[in-house]
C-alpha cells in the first residue's frame, strides 16, 4: 500500500515535471522540437488517448480512429477553405469548428451503433472497414478532397491560433491545453456513473446485461466519446499540417496510431503521449541507417522495435513502469504479471 | 442495429435489408437499361439489364466466380489460421507477397530470361510454372512455421498481441522486399502457354478465357482438398475438434501443439500459392501486401472467421460483388459511377456486419 | 545481480531507453543558431509504395549532376544514397544534408518536407517524385519563400499551373505534357478514327489521359469511352468488360500504372484474345518505371506515350548526358539513363547549380537566378534548351516512343519529335480551366503548335520528315 501511494506520488511528480517542462518548451527546445515533435505529440497523443480510452476503458480496440480523426480534418477543410480543391464553402472558422466537432461526433455515433454488438477481433475488424471505407471515400469522392487532399487549412485557423508556418508557438500551447483538458475528461469519465458501467461491460458484458445495463448502448456511446476526443485531434491536425489527404487516413496511419497506442500502453491513458512521443522521435531520428546483414532501410529498424516491444512488453512503456513497481512492491520475488491483460479485449 | 431495442426496430432493418437486396437483384436482372449514346440517368448502366444482353451477364458472373476463386484460395488459410489459433494473421499479405516475388525469381532462372523482362505465354510448360509454385509454397510455408514457433507458440490466448506481433512482422518484411526483390518493382509470372487461350463455352455462346477457368478450378481444388482434409482424415478431425474446443482437445491427451504448426503451415502455404496465382493473373509489387491482407479480411468477415463454407461464402460473395457493381453500377454520364466499386464492396461488407456481426456462418462468440 | 538478470526483460527496454533519452535530450536542446556559411541541400524521393524503386536513380541522378558540375566526390558509386562530398558552388560548400522518404501519398511527402527542411534546415530541396507529393509541397512551398525547391519528376499539373509558388521551378514537362503526339500518330500512322481509354481514378491518370485525349482529339479523333478503374483494383476483368471489343473500335490508350499495367493488360487479353500492337498504346506505363519489363513482350510493336526523354537518340547533346551519368554512377538504373527518373532530377540538380552559381552563393538571390533556360541532354530545339514559362514550368520537346524488338532483345525507341510542348497544350489548360479529371478535357478539334509538325525519328536521328 505503501508503495502504491508512492507510485502515485512518483507519477505526480512527474508529470508536474512534464507540464512544467511542456509549457516552458518554447523556451527551452529549439524551433524545430517545439513545431514539430512536441506539438504533433499532443495532437497525436490526443487521437492515440480516444483509442486507449476504448480499450482501456471500454475493451474494445478501435481502429477506426483515425478515420474519425480524418472525417473532422476533411470536414474543417471544405468548410473553411476559400480557394483550391473540396467543396470551398468559406464559413467561419468558428462555425466551422463547431460544425465538424458535431459531424464526426455523429459519424461516430453511427459507426458505434453498428459495431456494438461485435466484441474483441471482430471488433477490429470492422473498425478497420470503416477506416477503408474513409480513405477510399475521401479519395474517389473528388468534390469532398480527392487524392490531393484539401490545402491552405491553416491560413484560415482563427485568429488565436494564427498560422502555424509563421508562428508555431500558438498552435503548441493550443495543443497543449487540449491534450490536457482531454487527459482531465477522460479520466473524469472514468469515475462517472457511465465510465463504471463500460468498466463493467469490458469485463464482465453478460452479467451487465443480466444486471439490466444495455451493453450495446454503452458500446455505441463510448464510441461517439471517443469519435469526439478524435475530431478534436484532427482539427488540431490540419492547423498543424495545413492540409489533409486521403493518405493521412490510410492503411499506413491506421498501422501508425495503433503502433503509438500499443508502443505506451494500451492499458493507461498517459500511454497515448508517451507513445506519440516515442514513435516521433524514433521516425525522425533513426535514418540513414544501413542494417549490415539483412538490408532494408529505417522502416526494418521501426518494424524490430515494435516487435521488440509487443513481445517484451506487452502494455508498452508504461506497462514496463507499472512492472517496474510491481517489482519494488515484492521486492524483487515472484512472477511478472503483466498489469492488464492482453489477452481477448473483451470475450469473443 | 441496436439489437436489443425494440421488435419493430428489429424488424424494420431486417426488412429494409431484404428489400435493398430485392431491389439490387430486381435492377441487375431487369429494370437497368443500356446506356444511350448521350447522358442516363440512374437506370442506365453499361450493358443494361440481364434481361436486354444475357451474355454480359454470364460474362460478369464468370468473372466474379474466377476472382473468387483466387480469392478464396488466399482467404482460406486465413481462416484457417484464425478458426484453430485465433490468430489474426496480419503477415498473410506478406507471405502472398513473398511467394509471389520467389515464384517470379523460380520461373526466370528456369525459362532462362533475361533482363528481368516478362515471358511470353508460348515459352512457359506447364512444369515451369508448376515448380516456381511449389517452391513458393514450400519456402513460404517454411517460413510461417517458423513465425508460428518463435513468436506465436508462447503467447496462446492472447490474439491482440499475437495480432500485433504480426503486423510487425509485416513491417519488417515489406521493407525487406524492397530491400531485396528489385526495389519492390512489378514482376509477374506467365501462365503456361497453353492457359493463354479463349475456349468457346457453347452453353453460353460466348469465349472465355482458359487461363481464368483454371484460376476457377484451382480454387475449387484447394476447397475439395481442404475439405476432404478436414472432413475426412484423423488431422482434420483434430484440427476440426481444436476449432471447436481447444482446452478439451487438448485435455484429451491429444498433441494440440503439432495441428496447430500444421494448420499454420498449410496456411502459409495457401497464401504463397494465392501470391503465385495473384502474380500470373497480374503483376506483384510493394504495396500489395497491404492489400491482399485487406481482401483476405474482408472475405473471411463477411463469410466469418474459422469456417470453410464461410470462405467459400465470403470469397463468392466479394468476388461476385465487385464484378457486379463494375459493370452494374449506374453509368449516368461519364463522371458516375462505375469507379465507386470498391467503396461499394466496402459498404456492403460493413453491412453484413451490421446484421451479422460474426459474419454469415461464423458462430456467435 | 542475479535479480537484474532474472527480469531481463523489464532492465534491458529501460537501459535502452534511458540511453536513447540521453542521446535525444542533446538532440532537442540544440539550438539552431546559424552555423558557418554553407548551403544545405535536400533531395526528396520516394522509398516505399508504387515508386519506391525510384530511390536510388533518383538520388543517382541529382548527385551525378553534382559530381560533375560542382566538384562532387562519389562516396559509392553502386548506391548513390551513401551521398556525397566536396561540393562547392561559387565558392560556398554545398552539403547534401538528407534525402527525403515518400511514399507517394502528400501525408508522408509533407512530414518528410518538414522532416527536411525544418529539422535538417536545409535551405533546398530537389523534389519530389510524384504527382500528389508535389501538389502537398508546393501548397508547403508558399509558406516558406525563403526556401527554394526544383521539382524532381512529378507529374502534376497544379503546382505550376494553379498553385506556382515563386520559389518553386520544374525543369521538365508534366504528365500531359509528356504525352504530347501520341495521339496524332494513332491517328496518322495508325489511322485511329476513335478510341477507348482506360485511366487510373486519380490525378496522374488524369493528367496523363489528359495529355492523349486533347492530343487525339485536336486532329480529330474521338474519344469514345472512358473506362476510370479505381486505384488498387486487383482484378480488371469487369472494367475491361466495359471497354469496346477490339472489332468496335480503332484502339484503346492505356493509362495504368503500378501492378495495374500488367494486370489490366491481362484482362483484356483474357477477354479478347492476343493483344494486336497495333490497336494498344500505352503512355509512359509501358516502357518506364518498373511495369515496362512486364508487359513490353506483350505489346512488341506498340506506340508509348513518352517521359521527355529520348532513349536511343543520338545527338551530342544526349550521348554527352549519358556519359556524365555513367561517368559517375555506371550502371544506375540498369544503364537506362534515359528514364526521366534519372534524367529530370539530373536537370532540377543542374538548374540549381547554375542558379546557384549565378546568385554568387547568396540564397537570397537564389529564386531570382535561377536559369530560365536549362541546356538539356535530350532536348533538340532552340539549341538544345528547354525553357521555363512564367509559372517556372518548363516548355519541353516531347518523344513518342516505340517498343521494339531487335533478335531477343526488347527495347524502346523514339519515333517522333515534337518540339517545345508547353503545359497549356496550346491554350486548353489553363489557370480557370476545370483541372484533368474523368471527362475533363472534353474532346474537341483544335489547333494545336505542334500539329502536323512533328518529326520522324529514325534509328536515334532526327529526320526531316514529318509523321503522316
Amino acid at each position: 500500500m505503501r508503495v502504491d501511494s508512492a507510485k502515485r506520488l512518483t507519477e505526480r511528480a512527474l508529470a508536474a515535471i512534464a507540464i512544467a517542462l511542456a509549457v516552458s518548451g518554447p523556451f527551452i527546445f529549439n524551433e524545430y522540437w517545439v513545431g514539430f515533435i512536441l506539438t504533433q505529440t499532443f495532437l497525436l497523443g490526443i487521437a492515440a488517448a480516444s483509442l486507449i480510452f476504448l480499450s482501456a476503458y471500454g475493451g474494445m480496440v478501435s481502429l477506426a480512429q483515425v478515420a474519425l480523426y480524418g472525417i473532422a480534418g476533411f470536414a474543417l477543410g471544405n468548410m473553411v477553405t476559400t480557394e483550391g480543391k473540396g467543396l470551398i464553402l468559406g464559413w467561419n472558422p468558428w462555425l466551422s469548428i463547431v460544425l465538424a466537432i458535431l459531424i464526426t461526433t455523429l459519424v461516430g455515433f453511427v459507426f458505434g451503433a453498428i459495431s456494438s454488438r461485435s466484441a474483441g477481433i471482430y471488433f477490429l475488424m470492422i473498425t478497420l472497414t470503416y477506416s477503408v471505407i474513409a480513405n477510399y471515400f475521401f479519395g474517389q469522392v473528388t468534390v469532398v478532397s480527392g487524392f490531393s487532399g484539401i490545402s491552405g487549412i491553416d491560413l484560415r485557423a482563427p485568429s488565436f491560433v494564427g498560422a502555424e508556418a509563421e508562428d508555431p508557438t500558438r498552435l503548441y500551447y493550443v495543443a497543449l491545453v487540449v491534450a490536457v483538458l482531454v487527459y482531465a475528461l477522460l479520466r473524469f469519465v472514468r469515475r462517472t456513473p457511465f465510465g463504471l458501467a463500460l468498466q463493467g461491460v469490458r469485463d464482465e458484458p453478460v452479467r451487465m446485461a443480466s444486471l439490466g445495463f444495455s451493453v450495446p448502448l454503452h458500446r455505441t456511446l463510448a464510441f461517439t466519446l471517443a469519435a469526439f476526443v478524435a475530431s478534436l485531434a484532427g482539427i488540431l491536425y490540419v492547423w498543424w499540417n495545413g492540409q489533409i489527404d486521403p493518405a493521412t487516413i490510410g492503411l499506413q496511419g491506421t498501422i501508425d496510431l495503433l503502433i503509438i497506442a500499443v508502443l505506451g500502453g494500451l492499458g493507461r491513458l498517459e500511454g497515448a503521449w508517451i507513445g506519440a512521443f516515442f514513435f516521433i522521435v524514433i521516425n525522425n531520428y533513426v535514418r540513414d541507417v544501413e542494417l549490415p546483414l539483412v538490408g532494408g532501410s529505417f522502416n526494418t529498424i521501426i518494424g524490430l522495435v515494435f516487435l521488440a516491444i509487443v513481445v517484451l512488453s506487452p502494455d508498452g512503456l508504461s506497462g514496463l513502469w507499472d512492472r517496474a513497481w510491481g517489482l519494488i512492491r515484492r521486492g524483487g520475488a515472484g512472477p511478472d504479471r503483466p498489469a492488464v491483460a492482453t489477452g481477448t479485449a473483451g470475450p469473443a | 442495429m441496436t439489437g436489443t431495442l425494440h421488435r419493430p426496430l428489429q424488424l424494420a432493418a431486417r426488412g429494409l435489408l431484404v428489400g435493398g437486396i430485392a431491389f439490387v437483384l430486381l435492377y441487375v436482372l431487369v429494370i437497368a437499361d443500356p446506356s444511350p449514346d448521350i447522358g442516363g440517368n440512374w437506370r442506365t448502366t453499361t450493358f443494361g439489364s440481364a434481361f436486354d444482353d444475357w451474355q454480359s451477364f454470364a460474362r460478369t458472373l464468370l468473372n466474379g466466380l474466377t476472382f473468387a476463386g483466387l480469392l478464396f484460395i488466399v482467404a482460406s488459410g486465413f481462416s484457417l489460421i484464425f478458426g484453430l489459433m485465433r490468430v489474426v494473421n496480419m503477415a498473410h499479405g506478406s507471405f502472398f507477397l513473398v511467394g509471389g516475388y520467389l515464384a517470379y525469381e523460380v520461373q526466370q532462372e528456369m525459362t532462362g530470361a533475361e533482363g528481368g523482362f516478362g515471358i511470353l505465354g508460348e515459352e512457359v510448360n506447364t512444369w515451369e510454372w508448376v515448380l516456381p509454385a511449389l517452391v513458393a509454397a514450400g519456402v513460404i510455408a517454411v517460413v510461417g512455421l517458423g513465425v508460428q514457433q518463435v513468436f506465436l507458440r508462447w503467447n496462446q490466448g492472447q490474439e491482440l498481441r499475437q495480432a500485433l506481433i504480426t503486423i510487425a512482422i509485416s513491417v519488417i518484411v515489406a521493407d525487406q522486399v524492397i530491400a531485396h526483390f528489385n526495389g519492390g518493382i512489378a514482376s509477374s509470372v506467365t501462365w503456361p502457354g497453353w492457359s493463354n487461350r479463349l475456349i468457346s463455352l457453347p452453353l453460353l455462346g460466348f469465349d472465355y478465357s482458359l487461363a481464368r477457368l483454371v484460376v476457377l478450378t484451382l480454387g475449387v481444388s484447394v476447397g475439395v482438398a481442404l475439405w476432404t482434409w478436414l472432413y475426412r482424415t484423423r488431422t482434420g478431425m483434430v484440427i476440426r475438434a481444436g476449432v471447436d474446443d481447444r482446452q478439451m482437445t487438448s485435455a484429451l491427451g491429444i498433441n494440440i501443439q503439432l495441428t496447430f504448426a500444421i494448420a499454420f503451415l498449410v496456411g502459409s502455404a495457401l497464401a504463397a500459392v494465392g501470391g503465385v496465382v495473384g502474380a500470373s493473373q497480374g503483376s506483384v509489387a510493394a504495396g500489395q501486401d497491404g492489400q491482399w491482407l485487406l481482401n483476405s479480411l474482408v472475405v473471411v468477415i463477411i463469410g466469418g472467421l474459422g469456417s470453410l463454407l464461410g470462405a467459400v461464402a465470403g470469397s463468392l460473395l466479394y468476388g461476385l460483388v465487385f464484378s457486379f457493381s463494375a459493370v452494374y453500377l449506374p453509368t449516368t454520364g461519364d463522371n458516375c459511377c462505375t469507379q465507386y466499386s470498391i467503396v461499394f464492396t466496402f459498404i456492403l461488407l460493413a453491412l453484413v456486419l451490421a446484421f451479422r456481426p460474426q459474419g454469415l456462418f461464423g458462430r456467435a462468440g | 545481480m542475479s535479480r537484474l538478470k532474472r527480469h531481463w526483460k523489464l532492465v534491458l527496454p529501460l537501459g535502452v531507453l534511458a540511453l536513447a533519452a540521453s542521446v535525444v535530450a542533446t538532440a532537442s536542446l540544440a539550438a539552431s543558431g546559424a552555423k558557418a556559411k554553407e548551403v544545405r541541400v535536400a533531395i526528396m524521393t520516394d522509398c516505399k509504395g508504387t515508386f519506391g524503386f525510384g530511390y536510388e536513380p533518383d538520388i543517382g541522378g541529382a548527385l551525378a549532376a553534382f559530381a560533375q558540375y560542382s566538384g562532387g566526390k562519389v562516396k559509392n558509386a553502386k548506391k548513390p544514397s551513401a551521398g556525397m562530398t566536396g561540393i562547392t558552388i561559387a565558392g560556398v560548400p554545398v552539403r547534401i544534408v538528407g534525402f527525403g522518404c515518400g511514399d507517394d501519398t502528400a501525408a508522408t511527402a509533407i512530414k518528410e518536407t518538414k522532416r527536411l527542411m525544418e529539422q535538417l534546415r536545409a535551405d533546398v530541396m530537389i523534389g519530389p517524385l510524384s504527382g500528389d507529393e508535389a501538389v502537398a509541397v508546393a501548397n508547403y512551398a508558399k509558406g516558406k519563400p525563403s526556401k527554394t525547391f526544383v521539382i524532381g519528376t512529378a507529374g502534376s499539373q497544379d503546382p505550376t499551373l494553379q498553385i506556382a509558388p515563386k520559389n518553386m521551378f520544374r525543369y521538365h514537362g508534366d504528365g500531359a505534357q509528356w504525352n504530347a503526339g501520341i495521339g496524332e500518330i494513332a491517328f496518322k500512322r495508325l489511322g485511329w478514327r476513335n478510341a477507348a481509354i482506360v485511366m487510373d481514378d486519380y490525378s496522374f491518370g488524369w493528367t496523363s489521359a489528359a495529355g492523349i485525349i486533347a492530343d487525339f482529339c485536336a486532329i480529330g479523333g474521338k474519344i469514345t469511352k472512358r473506362v476510370f478503374p479505381p486505384l488498387n483494383t486487383t482484378d480488371y476483368a469487369s472494367f475491361v468488360q466495359q471497354l469496346p471489343a477490339p472489332d468496335s473500335v480503332d484502339g484503346y490508350f492505356w493509362v495504368v500504372g503500378g501492378t495495374g499495367t500488367a494486370a489490366s493488360l491481362t484482362a483484356f487479353e483474357q477477354t479478347y484474345g492476343r493483344i494486336d500492337p497495333k490497336q494498344h498504346i500505352g503512355n509512359l506505363f509501358f516502357a518506364f518505371l518498373g511495369a515496362d519489363k512486364v508487359v513490353a513482350p506483350k505489346v512488341v510493336g506498340s506506340y508509348v506515350g513518352g517521359f521527355g526523354t529520348g532513349p536511343g537518340l543520338k545527338t551530342k547533346q544526349a550521348k554527352a548526358y549519358e556519359a556524365v551519368v555513367a561517368k559517375h554512377y555506371p550502371g544506375l538504373n540498369g544503364g537506362n539513363y534515359a528514364d526521366g527518373f534519372v534524367y529530370n532530377y539530373y536537370n532540377a540538380a543542374w538548374g540549381f547549380i547554375q542558379g546557384l552559381t549565378k546568385a554568387n552563393g547568396d540564397l537570397s538571390k537564389l529564386a531570382a537566378s535561377m536559369p530560365r533556360t536549362l541546356k538539356s541532354g535530350y532536348e533538340v530545339s532552340d539549341a538544345g534548351v528547354v525553357k521555363l514559362d512564367a509559372n517556372r514550368q518548363a516548355v519541353q520537346d516531347q518523344f513518342p516512343l516505340q517498343i521494339v524488338k531487335n533478335g531477343d532483345a526488347i527495347s524502346t525507341v523514339v519515333v517522333g519529335y515534337v518540339p517545345n510542348v508547353d503545359q497549356s497544350f496550346g491554350g486548353l489548360f489553363t489557370k480557370s480551366s476545370p483541372p484533368p479529371g474523368r471527362t475533363q478535357p472534353a474532346c474537341v478539334k483544335k489547333k494545336l503548335p505542334w500539329q502536323g509538325k512533328i518529326k520522324v525519328v529514325r534509328n536515334g536521328v532526327i529526320t526531316n520528315a514529318v509523321i503522316k
